[in-house]
Parts: C-alpha cells; structure tokens; sequence
C-alpha cells in the first residue's frame, strides 16, 4: 500500500509542470503590471491564519470547506482559504495608520475542501485586488474596471459579468427562522420559481414580497431591468441597492456596460458581502471564473470601521482558457 | 451570442420521451431517423437544439460542468446528487415520490429492542438527510439497482426508494411508511451559459412554461 502511495498526490491537489507554470506566471505577471498602472500594491499573507479569520466573516460556506490543523499550542489554524479575509486583518490591524484609500493586491493559492468527483480542486491559484477606504460607486466601477481590463488584456473577449446588490433581497428574508431563510436563499440562489411561489405562500409573506420574490428569478438583464426592479424594491434598503446599481452603471463605459449583466437574484458570494457584488462567467468555462462585491462590515472585525470592495479571478481557470498563441 | 445550438442533457428512457414531446410543442423536435439512432448527440431539426442522451444520474454533471447548457432531470437525483446548477423550471412530468418501505408489519420508524435499522436505498445522502432530521439513527446500505429486494434477502430492514404506482412494491410485498420527497422532472442550467448566453435561456424558459400552461389548460 505505501508504495503505491507516494507516487501519487492526494484528490485535489496536482503537480503544475512547466507549460502549467509558464501560463499561471504569464497571468500573474500581466497582473501585477495591471495592478500596479492603478496603483496596487502587492501583500503576501501567510499560508495559514487563525481559523477566526476565515470563520468569523466568511460565512457557513467558507467554515465548512477550512482545511485546519492543530497548532502546537492547541488553537485551530486553517489553511488560507480567501485573501480578502486576510487582506481585511492585514488592514485593520498592521496597515491601520495606512492613508487611504488603501489598493491592495495578491496572487497566490488558496486551499479548500471539495467533494471528489465534480472536477473541483483542493488547492488553487487566485489574483484579486481589495481597495479599502472608499465607500462610494466609484470605488465599485474601480474593480470593476479592472476585472474588465485585465480579462481584455489576457486576450479574452466572450465573458459577462453578473452584478448584484445583496441588499435588494436581505428584506425579503427579514424575520424568517434561519431555516426559512436558508430555503429561500437557495431557492432564490437557483432560481426556482417553483420553491419561491411555494415559500412565500408557506411563509404568508406580504403580498409585495410575494411578487418580489416570484419575479427575482426574472430580474437579470442589462439596464432597463433596475427599471423594473425599482417597482419591486420593498423598503428603503432595497431602493438603495438599486440607486447604487444605477449609479455604477452611470459610470460605466458603453464598452463595458457590454460585459455587465444587472441580477437582483445574485446571492453567491462569500457571508461578508454588504452591498454590490457579482460574479465573473467566460465562455468556455462550466463555473464562475471570479467574483467580487462590497465588504463594508468585514474590517469592523478588526476594530477598524472601513468600507472596502474587491474582487478575486481563478488563475488556473483563466490559464486553460488563454488564446493558444498567447501562452 | 455564439450561434451554436444549445446542449441539453436529457436522461435516457421515458423521461426523455416526455422531455422531446415538450420540445416538439416549442418546434423543436427530432426527426425521426435520428430518434432511432445510436448517436451520442441528436440535433433537433430546427438547429435550435442538440439533446445528449444521458443516464440520469449523470445528468447534473453534464450540466454543472458546462458540457450541456441546460437538461432534464428528477428532482430525485437533484435531491440526491445537489449539483451547483440553476433549477428555473418544475417541468410537471415525470411525477413520483421517495419514500420509506418495508415488507408488510415491519415496525416503523424503531424496530423491537432498540435493534439499529438497516436501510437499503440508491438514495443514501438523501435518506440520510431524511432520517437525520428525524433524529432516527441508521446504518445505510448504497446499492445501486433492485433495491426492492434488498429486505427480502435480508439486506436491510427497510428501503427509500423512488415509488411510480406502487406496483413494484406490491409485487415485493412491501408498503409505504413514510414519505420522504415528492418528485417531477425540472429543467436545469448551467450558471455560467445562463449568464453567457441569457437570452436564449430566457426565451426557452418561457417558452417551456407557456407550452406547460397550454398543456395544463387543456390545448392540445
């Protein structure tokens, strides 16, 4: 049994040979240049962390996937598992006397528990920039804009962006169980408008929430669908969700509006998202290559009350779909 | 965007019978040489489609890794297998239910002198679910066909399995005790070609659903 064992790595993790190197460090280092043009700089966090750090405002999904280990004095550290967790302590804590806004980049892996067998890996190659201390649209169009650049400059041209704000869709869940809540937010998150008729008639939702919440699946589109989704806003936290969505898209180019597709229903991301976020799709690719959003609550952790937005793209993801001349 | 068909994954046997009649109402049907044939991908005759005959188990997996656009699925198998795809649309056919059997006068849901219950099922995260929410402990035996067997032989005590008529079972001996789930075919779609490709999914959403409609209401 242990010989056959070390000829081969563990499910999940691989051997990256030298055209699988050549391609990640050609990715990375069209991103850096990228980064530093918008004035990031690049941090490294450490390998492993406190496992707080990725529990505390990572959510149940990132909890559940930590890859942990004992430390020699008994604490549970965990592999990295997200940078923008790391990002956040870095800081609110060694770079809190920093002047902000602070941009801040990265590349590196990340390492995570996954099921066998649908293809998904153990440890991964990501790149992604934080910029913190600014609350405002622009800040959102900033990453925004440099997801966009940067997938242009790989040479990539088929990719969509769907963008959405968490807070259209909190006040629908508003005062639900957490199990009610969870239902809903995966009926939502599939777009299941059988399971969303069904939950909001087993809940005696309010009518306008009903009506919000059978439509959500249909708000996706390209602008005029904020239109449409004002009429359905319940409250004024979902009236600022779409204000801010309006806002970004008044600051995009038309080029890039291109690449932007509005979803009311987008609800994937990571447990500290606060306001914009989205996900990255390119064709070729069965899986969202990247996600960002707004994590304004996140550095509060730390003590330091900062808004800040980010996004991260899967390097290995990006490296298998480069233009063959390009690689 | 690209012009191409899109690829649905649909699951080898009556449910893809049903699933293809469903198409045939939107104009895009098989022609008939092609239903007959052993092809791996039969295009539809308008172009708008190209159907992957799969099992269907293997269904979401064709789905959530992007090799088929969309397909048609039990919510069974979705229950069971929990892909990370879109589930827009309860398709209506295909209805079924999971369920807990037993030969007649098997106790439920404990068994005399605290004897842990053995439970054979092609299920097994979902029945795990199931009797874990019940705060029902079981050992679980994955077997993957004839399941109806399994307390006959001696296997287990009880079975989850999927129930049509209930025919099999009564043929075995066995009755129903509980319900776990019930189930109808849903279509299914990919995250990332509902984003890439989002017109075309939303035309062949609302399509499926005004063609379901027409059924419902009675049109031919």
């Amino acid at each position: 049994m242990q010989s056959t064992r070390i000829f081969h790595v563990p499910p999940g993790s691989q051997d990256l040979l030298p055209d699988d190197v050549r391609r990640r460090r050609r990715i990375q280092r069209a991103w850096f240049e990228l980064a530093e043009e918008h004035g990031y700089e690049e941090v490294i966090p450490p390998t492993f962390e406190y496992e707080e750090v990725f529990t505390r405002g990572g959510g149940e999904g990132l909890s559940a996937r930590l890859i942990r280990f004992l430390d020699r004095d008994g604490r549970v550290v965990a592999l990295r598992a997200d940078f923008t967790s790391s990002l956040a302590r870095m800081a609110a804590t060694r770079l809190v006397d920093a002047p902000l806004p602070l941009r801040l980049s990265y590349a590196g892996k990340v390492y995570r528990q996954e099921a066998e067998g649908v293809g998904r890996r153990r440890e991964a190659f990501q790149l992604g920039a934080e910029l913190i201390g600014h609350p405002g649209p622009e800040a959102d169009v900033e990453v925004l804009r440099m997801a966009v650049a940067f997938l242009r400059r790989l040479g990539i041209r088929d990719f969509q962006i769907n963008l959405g704000d968490i807070r259209f869709i909190r006040p629908l869940l508003a005062g639900l169980g957490p199990r009610e809540a969870e239902r809903l937010r995966e009926a939502i998150d599939r777009k299941d408008r059988a399971a969303l008729a069904d939950g909001a008639r087993e809940l005696g939702a309010p009518a306008a929430v009903a009506r919000a919440l059978v439509e959500l699946p249909e708000l996706i589109g390209r602008g005029e669908v904020l239109l449409r989704a004002r009429s359905l806003a319940s409250g004024a936290e979902a009236e600022e969700a779409i204000e801010r969505l309006r806002a970004v898209d008044a600051l995009l180019t038309p080029e890039e509006r291109e690449h932007v597709v509005y979803d009311l229903g987008e609800i994937r991301g990571l447990g500290y998202y606060t306001g914009v976020q989205f996900e990255v799709f390119v064709a070729g690719a069965g899986r969202a290559v990247g996600f960002g959003g707004r994590y304004d609550d996140l550095l509060r952790l730390y003590g330091a009350d900062r808004p800040a937005v980010g996004f991260a793209l899967e390097t290995d993801a990006l490296a298998e779909l480069l233009p063959a001349e390009a690689s | 965007m690209t012009g191409a068909p899109l690829r649905v994954a649909l699951p080898k046997g009556r449910m893809m019978e049903e699933a293809l009649r469903l198409f045939e109402r939107l104009g895009s049907g098989i022609a008939p040489e092609d239903r007959e044939s052993r092809r791996l991908i039969l295009p539809s005759a308008d172009g708008r489609f190209e159907f992957l005959p799969v099992k269907n188990v293997d269904v979401p997996v064709y789905v959530e890794t992007g090799v088929a656009d969309a397909g048609v699925v039990g919510l069974d198998v979705l229950l069971e297998r929990g892909p990370d795809v879109l589930h827009p649309l309860d398709l209506g056919f295909g209805g079924c239910r999971l369920a807990v059997a037993a030969p007649e006068g098997t106790p439920y849901p404990h068994l005399p002198g605290g004897v842990t219950p053995r439970v054979a099922s092609k299920y097994p995260e979902t029945a795990r679910r199931f009797f874990a929410e019940r705060g029902l402990q079981v050992d679980l035996v994955h077997i993957s066909g004839s399941v109806e067997i399994a307390p006959l032989l001696g296997l287990a005590h009880w079975i989850v399995d999927l129930v049509q008529t209930g025919r099999t079972l009564a043929e075995n001996g066995l009755v129903v005790l509980d319900e776990v789930a019930p189930s109808t075919a849903r279509l299914i779609v990919n995250r990332a070609s509902h984003k890439l490709r989002l017109e075309e999914h939303q035309r062949l959403i609302s399509q499926l659903e005004e063609a379901l409609e027409g059924a419902a209401s009675g049109a031919p």
